[in-house]
């Protein structure tokens, strides 16, 4: 299965990338790196236009959980600004 | 057969055991930043991470096919050896037409008629579902119509692609390298008098068998199966050759 190899090898390397980058750069919200996350995490699995659809609907349920996060993160610094 | 089982399930395990030690190496990670080193940001974000990774390793461990490349090789190769076989023995020189659906009654198969002709056989009409079919009016027209790895992977495409050389690439992209894993890219050209197709690192074996000397490659009869349910009409594989990392097939529809 190496197109689910380079798929994981993608994703996991995004993301850690993304972790040391924004370390470096002092970034100290955890809503950042969260949002970041799920924006590169729902890109690349976009990109994976090739997957089989029983794999495909398999990460559409992890990309909807991923994109809850981050709705309650929307919601939470909405709450802020308005109250 | 045991054996084989034993490595599916290995297969599967690695991702499920990647997944969970993922998992739980990410709610440690978390819960060490936040209950002892005081909510330290970017170890928090990196479990996480580690827990992101871990839904996907999981979502991704049931979708793996439970037969492995090589029992599908074992059943595909004995499949086309006894084929092979028969087409050598009754001394046939000619090759296979890959005819559609719509020429077969069912699903795209591939015609081998019995005696060599210069000109390619017109079919217009839908053949019987039987072995040995009479495709013309003729005496000789007789054929053997074979189920060939392009009929059966034919039938994994979602939707039949347009006629046109980019769906033909992304249907063959998506089967080649998405749910085969048996290549990784696919380009497609339209040239004079048809089509050629480029299929980068393929990990089937094309033209040094023995069975390509009776029939096409399993490569070429999938990637002609594939555009004659496009085109609707019958194909031939006109060529194709190994260069480097990359197979080469060309074809021509059959007028």
């Amino acid at each position: 299965m190496k197109i689910y190899n380079n798929y994981v090898i993608t994703v996991a390397s995004l993301l850690l990338l993304t972790t040391v980058v924004l370390a470096a750069i002092g970034a100290n919200s955890l809503d950042v790196y969260y949002t970041f996350y799920v924006v590169e995490a729902l890109i690349v699995t976009e990109l994976y236009v090739y997957f089989k659809s029983r794999a495909r609907r398999s990460l559409t349920i992890v990309s909807a959980v991923l994109f809850a996060g981050f709705m309650v993160i929307v919601l939470s610094v909405a709450l802020k600004v308005l109250v | 057969m045991q054996e084989n089982r034993d490595r599916v399930r290995t297969d599967r395990n690695t991702y499920i055991w990647t997944g969970l030690g993922l998992l739980i190496v990410g709610v440690i990670l978390v819960l060490v930043s936040v209950l002892i080193l005081s909510s330290l940001v970017w170890l928090t974000a990196l479990g996480i991470a580690t827990l992101i990774m871990a839904f996907i390793l999981l979502a991704l461990a049931r979708t793996i096919p439970r037969v492995t490349p090589e029992v599908s090789m074992l059943l595909l190769e004995t499949g086309i050896d006894n084929i092979a076989t028969i087409v050598e023995e009754l001394g046939i020189r000619s090759k296979p037409i890959y005819l559609p659906s719509s020429l077969t009654g069912g699903r795209p198969q591939a015609l081998i008629p019995l005696h060599s002709n210069p000109s390619l056989p017109k079919i217009t009409g839908a053949l019987p579902r039987r072995f040995i079919v009479r495709y013309g009016a003729g005496p000789d027209d007789v054929g053997l119509l074979v189920t060939t790895a392009g009929t059966v992977a034919a039938g994994m495409l979602e939707s039949t692609p347009a006629p046109s050389p980019v769906p033909l690439e992304s249907a063959l992209t998506s089967l080649f390298v998405g749910r085969l894993g048996a290549a990784d890219g696919i380009r497609v050209y339209a040239i004079e008098p048809g089509l050629r197709v480029e299929i980068r690192a393929p990990r089937i074996q094309g033209v040094d068998t023995w069975t390509h000397q009776c029939l096409d490659s399993s490569l070429a009869s999938v990637v002609a199966s594939i555009a004659a349910e496009a085109w609707n009409k019958p194909f031939v594989v006109a060529k194709e050759e190994q260069r480097g990392r990359t197979y080469t097939v060309e074809i021509e529809a059959v007028e």
